[in-house]
């Protein structure tokens, strides 16, 4: 029985490090799979969003509004339980967690370069409409080199917030740093009383270790180049 | 299905006074903390900053298991509410104090000059100059974080209080109506968190056009 | 104002399109289960053809299942799972595990993303609606551990005091359909129970006996003030809901396996340090889905 700061070897016992160490990556995993899928498709649906057709700006909007609103958590949930149920399809926890993050980094994406892009003077689309440029060239030439400056400091910061939002995932069962920590403290339910307050305490921590420097070097960029 | 509307109900109550409680809160400490900031206030200043940054690089979710269930470990026990409302308003407060402090950051140097040189002490400047103006600049990034507070009060069932998630969870587990539950809930969010969007929406477009118009 | 009304109007349509295709999906999801019925391929086969049994089990409910500090899955659920994987695939170890909450152990099934549940599964009338059950191997009740200097004797001492629970728990239900003077405080996890309970959050812990039992045993200060609440259940593995070759399986391993009187062998290895050198096997195990 371990009382007091002694806990804190909770730890560092047997395996349990390592075991940590491993649920992060599964964090890590979803976090940098869902970034990686949302900046490009978000970047185009920011665009879509510009669209001058009015249907599609609507559909946007519909989607952006729709995963604005409701919690992370909900729609877990609703694909966890539910769409996999539904369409008989198996996806495990973790494939679930991405495909969600990854909607919810697209429409935040899509937000942003839509403010990009809306923040660009109108007189520049203009003049090269008036000189004949399509559409498609406008945004090669004109669009997209001007925004993509502005967009990578809000990029890196969805980074760290997908991080901060990856423990939801525990409660779909996936088996990540805080289910880990979780399963740690059962073990040690009775033999470490501190267990919980080291355990939590060492995720909290870590936690901050990985999106303080993300959040740092974003800020940065931005004012550099703000 | 009606049956379980009344518990859906009672939840949603649950859920808007605890983000009504944890915003209120929110407010006032990001108010008092991007002052201290602001004003550059020796030592809490550098104090306010670490709290800033601790706040806004953790999860919620991490700092509720570690309150409700770390803490009590170490002979601080809090009550479930005491712990999401001390969780949010922690988390509430640094999102907070951020979008007041580049509120009062917008408002330009040579007005507060101007305002000292024609003689209005610190305070005064603070109150008649920097406060109108900054305020205003901040109430989208306001409204943003009530919004975001409102959604995160949903990980709040993990430490067994009854809000939305919990109910669904919990008919779930009892009666595995999983479908019916489900839709109430997303119904129930869409409910709470629509109003404040829309509204939100229109002050953004309002926002626009008066830094247009300048 | 038009602009008002038009965003009203489509957030109004964003509410009915989410609340619509939810119903759709579920009227679909029945139409789907009919038709799976109809055309089914043996799910053994699927199984072998796979080669690994995909078993639903608690990584928190020690000493049932669990993960010790090695990180391996141990327990008496586990120990006739690695069983079965090894009739049916002929190798214990071709088992790829899934960890449940006790309030994820249907929604799993149904979702196909295990074969099999077992994780202390208590079978009862609802769940037999949604699952299809086979023979029980264990047997439980409802207990109430509280701290030896409040103990609760009876449910009439909890009166106006709260009691912790787990989530999707027979104890949940019971609890709520015939005492709902009773405030009860849910968690998600079996592990957050007992530590609500050592914290002082709750007068008792409500869970099958056979788990409070074991976990009184090893935590000084507790103690099970009433082991026998409602009714004696069976405790059984669960498949989805018209798997009936897969249920045969387990039905006829579970008689096969009381000849070498199997779950007293697992009693033995995966329960007696919990419960101590004075527990009777007989109150737990069951042989041959003999209750």
């Amino acid at each position: 029985m371990y009382e007091g700061i002694d806990g804190i070897r909770v730890i560092f016992e047997g395996i349990n490090f390592q075991r940590l160490m491993v649920g992060l990556l599964v964090t890590l995993k979803i976090a940098a799979v869902s970034v990686a899928v949302s900046i490009p498709v978000g970047v185009l649906f920011g665009i879509l969003m510009t669209s001058r057709k009015k249907w599609v700006r609507l559909l946007c909007y519909f989607y952006l509004d729709a995963i604005r609103i409701i919690p992370i958590l909900v729609l877990l949930f609703v694909f966890y339980f539910e769409i996999t149920r539904v369409f008989k399809i198996q996806w495990s926890g973790e494939f679930v967690a991405i495909i969600v993050f990854s909607m919810w980094g697209i429409a935040e994406m899509g937000d942003l370069t839509r403010g990009a892009i809306r923040s660009l003077p109108k007189h520049q689309i203009e003049s090269a409409l008036a000189l004949g440029l399509s559409e498609n060239a406008i945004h090669r030439h004109i669009i997209i080199p001007q925004i993509t400056r502005r967009l990578i400091p809000p990029s890196i910061n969805l980074i760290t917030r997908m991080i901060k939002t990856t423990p939801l995932v525990a409660l779909i069962s996936v088996i990540e740093i805080l289910k880990v920590g979780q399963q740690i403290i059962e073990y040690n339910l009775y033999r470490n009383s501190t267990a919980s307050f080291w355990i939590y305490g060492f995720i909290f921590i870590v936690y901050f270790l990985l999106c303080y420097p993300i959040a740092e070097v974003s800020r940065r960029l931005e004012k550099r180049w703000g | 299905m009606i049956k379980v509307l009344p518990l859906y109900i009672k939840a949603a109550g649950f859920t808007l006074l605890l983000s009504a409680i944890g915003i209120f809160l929110s407010f006032v400490v990001g108010i008092a903390v991007s002052l201290t900031v602001y004003c550059k206030v020796k030592f809490f200043s550098v104090v306010a900053k670490i709290y800033i940054e601790v706040a806004r690089n953790t999860p919620l979710l991490i700092q509720l298991f570690f309150l409700y269930f770390g803490f009590s470990r170490i002979g601080l026990r809090m009550e479930a509410y005491t712990c999401a409302v001390v969780g949010l308003t922690f988390l509430g407060g640094a999102y907070m104090a951020e979008a007041f402090r580049s509120g009062f950051e917008s408002v330009d140097v040579s007005q507060k000059e101007s305002a000292q040189s024609l003689g209005l002490n610190f305070l005064q400047v603070l109150r008649f100059v920097v406060f109108p103006q900054g305020l205003s600049v901040a109430v989208p990034a306001i409204c943003a974080n009530s919004l975001f507070l409102l959604k995160e009060t949903s990980v709040v069932s993990a430490i067994a209080l009854a809000d939305l998630v919990y109910v669904a969870k919990d008919l779930i587990g009892l009666h595995y109506k999983t479908t019916e539950c489900l839709i109430l809930l997303v119904i129930f969010y869409l409910i709470l968190l629509l109003p404040i969007s829309i509204y939100m929406r229109k002050l953004e477009k309002k926002m626009r056009f008066a830094s247009h118009g300048v | 104002m038009s602009k008002i009304s038009f965003k009203a109007a489509a957030s109004l349509a964003i509410t009915l399109i989410f609340a619509l295709s939810l119903g759709v999906l579920s009227a679909c999801e029945k139409e789907g289960e009919k038709q799976q019925t109809a055309n089914t391929k043996s799910s053994l086969d699927v199984i072998k053809e796979r080669g690994v049994l995909r078993v639903a089990v608690f990584a928190d409910k020690y000493p049932f299942g669990y993960k010790d500090s090695l990180g391996q899955v141990q327990g008496y659920d586990v120990y006739f799972a690695k069983r079965l994987a090894k009739e049916l695939l002929g190798d214990e170890n071709k088992i790829q595990y899934e960890f449940v909450d006790p309030a994820g152990r249907i929604p799993i099934l149904e979702s196909d993303r295990v074969d099999i549940t077992l994780a202390n599964f208590t079978i009862t009338e609802e769940r037999k609606q949604k699952v299809d059950f086979a023979l029980p191997y264990l047997k439980t009740a409802i207990g109430i551990v509280s701290p030896q200097s409040a103990l609760v004797k009876s449910i009439a001492d909890l009166k106006g005091k709260k009691l912790l629970v787990s989530k999707g728990t027979t104890s949940e239900d019971f609890f709520r359909k015939n005492h709902p003077e009773v405030e009860l405080l849910a968690f998600d996890q079996i592990t957050e129970g007992y530590q609500a309970l050592k914290d002082g959050r709750g007068a008792g812990f409500a869970q099958d006996n056979t788990e409070v039992l074991a976990w009184a045993r090893k935590n000084a200060g507790f103690q099970v003030g009433i082991g026998d609440i409602g009714t004696v259940d069976g405790i059984g593995a669960a498949v989805k809901k018209g798997n009936t070759d897969l249920l045969n399986f387990i039905n006829k391993t579970i008689e096969k396996l009381a000849a070498e009187r199997f779950f007293h062998a697992d009693f033995e290895a995966t329960l007696r340090d919990a419960y101590g050198a004075d527990a009777n096997p007989e109150d737990l195990v069951v042989e041959g889905g003999k209750i």
